[in-house]
């Protein structure tokens, strides 16, 4: 016990998207030192997988990566969010902290078990980690954290909706990533909310192409795959090059409401729930992981003005190959596209552009159909 | 009034209960046939290549079932057998997939057991079960409730003995209980470490069983021990009740492991299965550490027999080089323990020895 008090307490936690902002917001808040290990790249990746058993999720493997990165830069406290999913998920602190230990890290290992209740965990888990003992600071941390999750999905909306709009490529995402930096900088809410609308007017003085209608695809699947940029090789990037807008239907902070916030705090009809709601004859029952949340974001598609469905998972997602077995019926039920990109170590850029590309031009197709078809019964 | 079965998955878990159960009530099931290419070539046909083997055997039979003109197929989904241990998603979403990849016309009996969801128990799912069957006299079918058990714990009674699973399933559906055990000592003992629907249907398992019978093994299986054996065997590797099946794969193998009597463990997983990727490199990893042999045997439906045979041949030679290894240290040591001749002797061999 001495010792961990006289040694320094360095806490680091996963990449996942964007997360590593807010949260590492929080416990500065709170008073720790925090790391947070290079953002998920190539190396990140290959660490996990040396690591890992062969058939064992990309999330698992990307966060082995991070966990390593961290330990080897001097982090001696981990993190880990469990959330309400059933999947692998839950066993994967527990067998990452077992193959860590073999490799020899000496570390502490703080499991949020959103199991044994929401904030009541977090602040206890977030005072073990930090060492943090008053409420307020506590209180104070996640207030800024909630902020910074809510601010990073503000200016990221807006850049999906500019990206394939913008008539000079790349000039959104510049001030998109300005922002971001801004976010993270920010050490009080109204700092965070300030660095918000100022991104939102440098946003709204990029020119954009208003008259043509654009295509809209939803993005769903697997939350890791969905928030990682490097897991899922930037589909959101590549789908605004080609002009398709996208709406991702899990944003960092839908997923942290869901997974940390209690029920009665939520005012909005939650994602799983209108999924619930949607998905109807086609999934029954909630079975671990997104499944359910595919399904009803797919058949919500087919019944909004949604021109496509895009389905994303890591290879071996056992809740995700249940929906990609199911998704080819929804498709051909309620006359949507849908396809389905299964990630992994081995996944090619290249590949995946090229089947995105041939996709995109099916969902042109589909609409000029339509619209040809509109026309003739005005004239007629 | 018919209900069909396919043999699979849940099949070789739950069979006795549901022949006890549905027998009771009067209904006739149908069972589908064993396992072979054809079987395994429909059902593949129809799901993602990802999906694991079991799956899509079990979609084959669903298929097998239709085709011979049954129309009401039992297809429960068992979604957690106590709070907070849950299934693996496959086969808790099992009817949806089901209803969504065969498009035909038939009655899909799809009852949920959820042991999380408060006050939803085993007599709330067997409600379900027959309400589309159009029983609903609860009285009746709590009796039958109480002949499943009956046969369940009768089924249990002799694979608990040491009783082969087969032999066993066979006994209950004869309706009668045996405890007599073919006594032909084996030499080695192996723990044969899988879930019952891979190790028990002969086609997807290639008859394991038989070819380590044939190779001098006697093997051991989840089904030979009892719960509190298995729970042990959970606390011997240093986890917790995770997955709805980890007895069977973790608290055995655990079990077995620090068991002296068994001489290895082989492990049999279908690819890409997920509670197994975790719970066998957790098993690997203690295999190692407590220097117990341990052979890992994937299975998809391309596995070919003749590699998995030449691995089983090797990891046997293996076995039985170490217990001859052991028997001629033991046999060494009482010889150094006896009198001063024997000890002249062995000093004389070793000093031939040397000199050759």
């Amino acid at each position: 016990m001495s010792d961990k008090r006289t040694k320094k307490r360095i806490v680091s936690i996963p990449h996942m998207g964007n997360i590593g902002i807010p949260v590492s917001a929080m416990l500065k808040t709170m008073g720790a030192n925090v790391y947070l290990p290079p953002a998920n790249n190539r190396d990140t990746l290959t660490l996990g997988t040396r690591h890992s058993a062969e058939t064992v999720c990309l999330p698992y493997k990307m966060n082995l990566g991070n966990y390593i990165h961290a330990l080897e830069a001097g982090a001696n406290v981990l993190l880990m969010f469990q959330a309400p999913g059933t999947c692998r998920l839950g066993n994967y602190a527990s067998m990452a902290e077992s193959i860590l230990r073999e490799l020899g890290y000496d570390f502490e290992m703080v499991v949020f078990d959103m199991y044994k209740g929401k904030l009541v965990e977090i602040s206890k888990k977030f005072s073990i980690a930090t060492g943090n003992t008053s409420i307020a600071r506590t209180l104070f941390g996640i207030r800024l954290g909630f902020a910074k999750f809510d601010a990073l999905d503000e200016i990221e909306r807006k850049l999906f909706y500019l990206r394939p709009r913008e008539l000079e490529q790349g000039r959104a995402e510049r001030v998109y990533k300005a922002g971001r930096s801004a976010i993270d900088a920010a050490t009080t809410v109204s700092e965070v909310k300030r660095a918000v609308s100022h991104t939102l007017k440098k946003f709204d003085v990029i020119p954009i192409d208003k008259v043509t209608d654009r295509l809209k695809v939803y993005l769903t699947g697997e939350f890791f795959v969905l928030l990682d940029p490097f897991t899922n090789m930037n589909i959101e990037k590549e789908l605004g090059k080609l002009g398709v807008e996208v709406e991702r239907q899990i944003m960092l902070s839908d997923w942290t409401n869901g997974a940390l916030l209690p029920k009665w705090l939520q005012k909005v009809e939650s994602h799983r729930d209108r999924s619930a709601r949607v998905a109807g004859k086609y999934m029954t029952r909630a079975i671990g992981g997104e499944c359910l949340e595919s399904i009803g974001d797919a058949v919500y598609a087919a019944r909004t003005d949604i021109d496509g469905v895009i389905h994303l998972g890591p290879f071996n997602c056992n809740p995700e190959i249940v929906s990609q077995c199911i998704l080819p019926n929804i498709s051909k039920n309620e006359n949507i596209p849908i396809i389905s990109f299964m990630m992994d170590e081995q996944t090619g850029k290249t590949g995946i552009v090229t089947r995105l590309e041939a996709f995109v031009d099916l969902l042109y197709r589909k609409r000029r159909k339509k619209l040809s078809t509109n026309l003739c019964t005005n004239i007629c | 009034m018919k209900i069909g079965i396919p043999r699979a998955l849940g099949y070789y878990l739950y069979y006795p209960f549901w022949h006890g159960f549905f027998n009771e009530l009067g209904i006739e099931i149908v069972l589908s046939g064993k396992t072979n290419k054809k079987i395994v070539s429909d059902g593949s046909a129809l799901v993602v290549s990802e999906t694991c083997l079991p799956v899509k055997v079990y979609v084959g039979h669903v298929l097998e079932l239709l085709n011979n003109g049954v129309d009401v197929i039992y297809s429960p989904s068992i979604q957690s057998i106590a709070p907070k241990v849950y299934n693996c998603s496959k086969l808790r979403g099992l009817p949806d997939l089901i209803r969504n990849v065969i498009r035909r016309n038939f009655l899909l009996i799809e009852p949920t057991f959820d042991k999380s969801v408060p006050k939803q128990g085993l007599q709330q799912f067997l409600y379900e079960t027959v309400a589309p069957l159009g029983i609903t006299n609860k009285k009746k079918i709590d009796l039958a409730s109480k002949a499943g058990w009956e046969c369940m714990n009768n089924y249990w009674l002799m694979t608990r003995a040491g009783v082969k699973a087969e032999i066993a399933l066979q006994n209950i559906i004869n309706g009668k209980v045996d405890l007599t055990l073919k006594t032909n000592e084996l030499p080695i003992n192996a723990a044969v470490i899988s879930h019952g629907y891979n190790l028990y249907d002969e086609h997807i398992s290639m008859k394991v069983i038989k070819k380590l019978e044939g190779l001098g093994v006697n093997s051991l299986t989840a089904d030979n021990l009892n719960l509190a054996q298995m729970t042990k065997g959970i606390e011997t590797l240093n986890t917790n009740l995770y997955w709805a099946n980890e007895a069977e794969i973790t608290g055995a193998a655990g079990y077995y492991m620090t068991d002296n009597a068994v001489d290895g463990l082989i492990t049999i997983t279908a690819f890409g299965c997920g509670p197994d990727s975790l719970m066998i490199e957790r098993i690997t990893r203690f295999a190692r550490r407590l220097n117990k042999p341990i052979l890992n045997l994937t299975i998809d439906e391309h596995t070919g027999e003749a590699g998995f045979v030449t691995r089983l041949e090797a990891f046997t030679d293996m076995l039985y080089r170490k217990k001859r290894t052991i028997l001629v240290e033991t046999l060494n040591r009482q010889i150094y323990n006896g009198d001063e001749k024997n000890i002249q002797l062995v000093q004389e061999v070793e000093y031939l020895n040397a000199k050759a």
